[in-house]
């Protein structure tokens, strides 16, 4: 191949990518199973009614008395005191029935005694100081009817008002369920800073990576359909694309158009390190022709119609493995691994995905994006990509700790990045990027066609802190199977998004029905919403929420892209096989 | 779960102790070469046709363990069909991952050396192999050579890691040769396969 036919191709991929529309819609946080399925259990606990004003002695006096045991659940989710006119309604309506309000009474608050109560002489000793008393004469007097309705009652001693009520016993999982306990059981409060970060992601965190998110969702997700559009349309594959962003070249491109008053959309493939289709019908087994070498390579494949298992080539042939393995042989490639990789030639690494072993089996849209974008798209200067982990430790870290709230990639990508990628803006034309006529002759076309080389890649090889997927996104066109969710994880993708028509019954992301997602906040009970299988079509499956298991030492950060209107060029998969 | 065999169901003199044994084999081949030192084979016909090791240090991969290197190996002489006449033998608890794979490639069976509460797919963390799904579920044998698989594991942890960011010395550390099994904790006592 000679400059002109590489350049022709990468020509033509630029239209295509160019002509990308994004999706309109937004990103929802896909809840973790925990979040859908809390822990939920209820018991019985005392209350108590006490003079308003010794409060603050009661709780004094209970907690000198009684300490609570350590090893019981702890409560700090349920509101210690609550006035009469707050309770919950059903606890009020008996409470009123049972123990009418005495309007000669002082003022009054319930007080939460707990579940159990070793000794309830003792505590009915304890409050005995606190129990709401008659007020003083002199301000009764000023109401007049209350000398007529009570004229016969203060020489009786009051009694202590104590009852037991209904009260959850696990934290609220969130503001709705907190609400709604508030409501029917017991006052409680939602911490989201409480330490439950197994159970969800820090409530900051998931707002702060969402917004940086969502903007280009819509884009990511309609180039992963591109992408899978192409894959299918080989006949190598099912129609699902994966498309892996480094958000730190995003937040680079945004912060660049910010400086210089531009669209940053026209930059955004630029932050897209990696796309990968499925190629599951390529594999030659045992050396025979695969299924795609069977169809005519033209149009979809036939086995597409149906689900055979002998016909689906693996899970290493899906789009995130693959695109996941596209990302580990830039790094084995990279320069300074080379010394490293002759020592290893005498036991190769085994490509599990044999449509790897070769450049050239690459498809259009995969190379562009390995080779070309880099070179074609963004400015020249930027093909001298290397941010070394050293500039971005000029500041001191104490320093940058306290700058961003993720510390390591702000600091990288704003300082790292913007010294050494971004040139000065005097030697930069102003963008667009130039014109394809003027564009310098591709780089190191021998290199692409052995073992390729990736010679403008933006994947940052090991000496430049590129580890795994560490800190990167995948944006898929569909759910991906139990097997892609857990290789992600090993990835540690920093956050997985895909669209949420792109369900499968098959999935490991999703974590409870559509529907059931609501209606679990309108009756606070998950379990007799998100187990009902096969009540609506589809929804006849498992929900794994593998992106953030409490089980699991590695998590990411899940969404679903809920578009405004659904795309008819991409319908609900009609055959359920693993994406 | 209820297609877990006990342990003394299956002999380790057996040609199930064999097979486990080639496993273990590559898992010391792992070792040697600073991978996590969990190794497989996979059995056709009463013959190995694929082996594999944790690869995922070398190959820069964090999705290449034992059971996918296996099944490259096989495919490149059996067609795909032959794996649902095929069993595997792994000294670790297959993760989520390969548990999943496994299920879609339509394994005969598994045998497994010890649980990974880490991350197992086969019962250690989550039942992949017997839960609903498109593919047929398959059965899971444990631990058969289980002193054996966390001895790997035991020699592979009281290493230094050298790449990490802070090596941990470990000098003081000697190999842990008890073993435990009425223990619940015991599980704690090795890491998981990353």
């Amino acid at each position: 191949m000679d400059a002109s036919t590489h350049g022709s191709p990468a020509a033509s991929m630029k239209y295509v990518v160019e002509a990308i529309q994004p999706l309109d819609g937004y990103v929802v946080p896909i809840k973790s199973i925990q979040e859908v399925n809390p822990p939920e259990g209820y018991d019985d606990a005392y209350v108590a009614e006490v003079d308003i004003k010794s409060a603050s002695r009661v709780i004094k006096a209970l907690d000198a008395s009684f300490p609570r045991d350590a090893s019981a659940l702890p409560l700090n989710h349920l509101r210690r005191f609550c006035k009469r006119e707050n309770l919950p309604e059903p606890v009020r309506q008996y409470v009123d029935t049972t123990y009418p309000q005495k309007t000669s009474m002082a003022p009054s608050i319930f007080v939460l005694l707990g579940i159990s109560l070793p000794d309830m002489e003792g505590v009915r000793a304890l409050l005995e100081p606190f129990i709401p008393v008659p007020r003083p004469r002199s301000r009764a007097s000023q109401e007049p009817q209350e000398t007529a309705s009570t004229p016969s009652t203060p020489e009786q001693s009051p009694e202590l008002l104590i009852f037991r009520t209904k009260i959850p016993i696990y934290p609220p999982s969130s503001t709705e369920v907190a609400n709604l306990w508030s409501q029917s059981l017991w006052p409680v409060t939602f911490n989201p800073a409480a330490s439950r970060s197994t159970v969800a992601p820090n409530p900051q965190t998931l707002n702060r990576d969402q917004k940086s998110i969502e903007p280009r969702a819509g884009y990511y997700v309609s180039l992963a359909r591109e992408v899978a559009l192409e894959a299918k349309q080989s006949g190598r594959g099912r129609g699902v694309g994966a498309v892996i962003v480094d958000p730190r070249i995003e937040a680079q491109i945004d912060e660049k158009a910010w400086e210089e008053g531009y669209d940053s959309r026209e930059r955004w493939p630029q932050a897209v390190v990696a796309v990968a289709g499925d190629c599951r019908f390529a594999r030659a087994e045992a050396g025979g022709p695969s299924q795609s070498d069977r169809h005519d390579n033209v149009g979809p494949n036939p086995a597409c119609e149906t689900y055979n298992s002998d016909y689906e080539g693996g899970p290493d042939l899906h789009a995130l493995m693959r695109a996941v393995e596209l990302v580990a042989r830039s790094r084995r490639e990279a320069p300074e691994n080379e010394t490293d990789h002759a020592a290893m030639a005498c036991q190769p690494v085994v490509h599990t995905d044999p449509q790897l072993s070769k450049p050239h089996q690459l498809s259009a849209l995969e190379r562009y994006f390995l080779y070309d974008v880099g070179s074609h798209v963004i400015d020249d200067e930027s093909t001298s990509y290397r941010p070394s982990p050293d500039t971005s430790c000029q500041v001191s870290p104490r320093k940058r700790k306290f700058a961003a709230p993720n510390p390591e990639a702000a600091a990288e990508s704003l300082d790292a990045l913007a010294e050494t990628e971004l040139p000065p803006s005097t030697s930069l034309p102003a963008p667009p990027p130039p014109p394809l006529a003027s564009l310098p002759p591709p780089p190191q076309e021998a290199n692409g066609e052995s073992e390729g080389r990736l010679p403008t890649s933006r994947i940052r090889s090991r000496a430049e802190g590129g580890y795994l997927c560490t800190s990167l996104d995948v944006y898929l066109s569909h759910e991906p199977c139990i097997c892609c969710c857990m290789g992600l994880l090993l990835s540690r993708f920093r956050a997985v998004i895909y669209p949420r028509a792109g369900r499968l019954k098959s999935g490991g992301l999703a974590s409870g029905p559509i529907e059931a997602q609501k209606a679990v906040l309108a009756n606070g009970d998950a379990n007799n919403n998100t187990n009902t299988n096969g009540s609506q079509p589809g929804e006849d499956r498992e929900y794994y929420g593998l992106h953030w298991r409490k089980e699991l030492n590695w998590r990411a950060l899940g969404f679903e892209f809920v578009e405004d209107e659904a795309d008819e060029n991409f319908p609900p998969e009609e055959v359920a096989f693993h994406a | 779960m209820e297609q877990e065999a006990k342990p003394s169901t299956i002999r380790e003199d057996s040609r199930h102790g064999y097979f486990m044994k080639q496993a273990l084999a590559m898992g010391e081949k792992a070792l040697a070469t600073g991978e996590t030192p969990v190794g497989c084979v996979l059995v056709y016909n009463d013959k190995i046709v694929g082996s594999g090791m944790n690869d995922t240090n070398r190959s820069m991969n964090g999705t290449r363990h034992a059971e996918f290197l296996a099944i490259a190996e096989m495919l490149q002489t059996y067609p795909k069909s032959a794996i649902r006449e095929t069993d595997l033998y792994v000294t670790v608890e297959p993760c989520i991952m390969c548990s999943a794979a496994l299920r879609q490639y339509g394994i005969r069976s598994v045998f497994v050396g010890t649980h990974n509460v880490r991350f197992g797919g086969v019962g250690g963390v989550l039942t992949i192999h017997s839960d609903k799904s498109i593919d047929p579920p398959y059965p899971v044998y444990v631990g058969l050579y289980r002193k054996e698989a966390i001895t790997l594991l035991r020699q592979f942890y009281i290493q230094e890691n050298e790449k990490a960011p802070n090596p941990r010395p470990k000098k003081n550390r000697a190999l842990n040769t008890t073993f435990d099994f009425e223990n619940e904790d015991e599980a704690d006592d090795f890491m998981p396969i990353i």
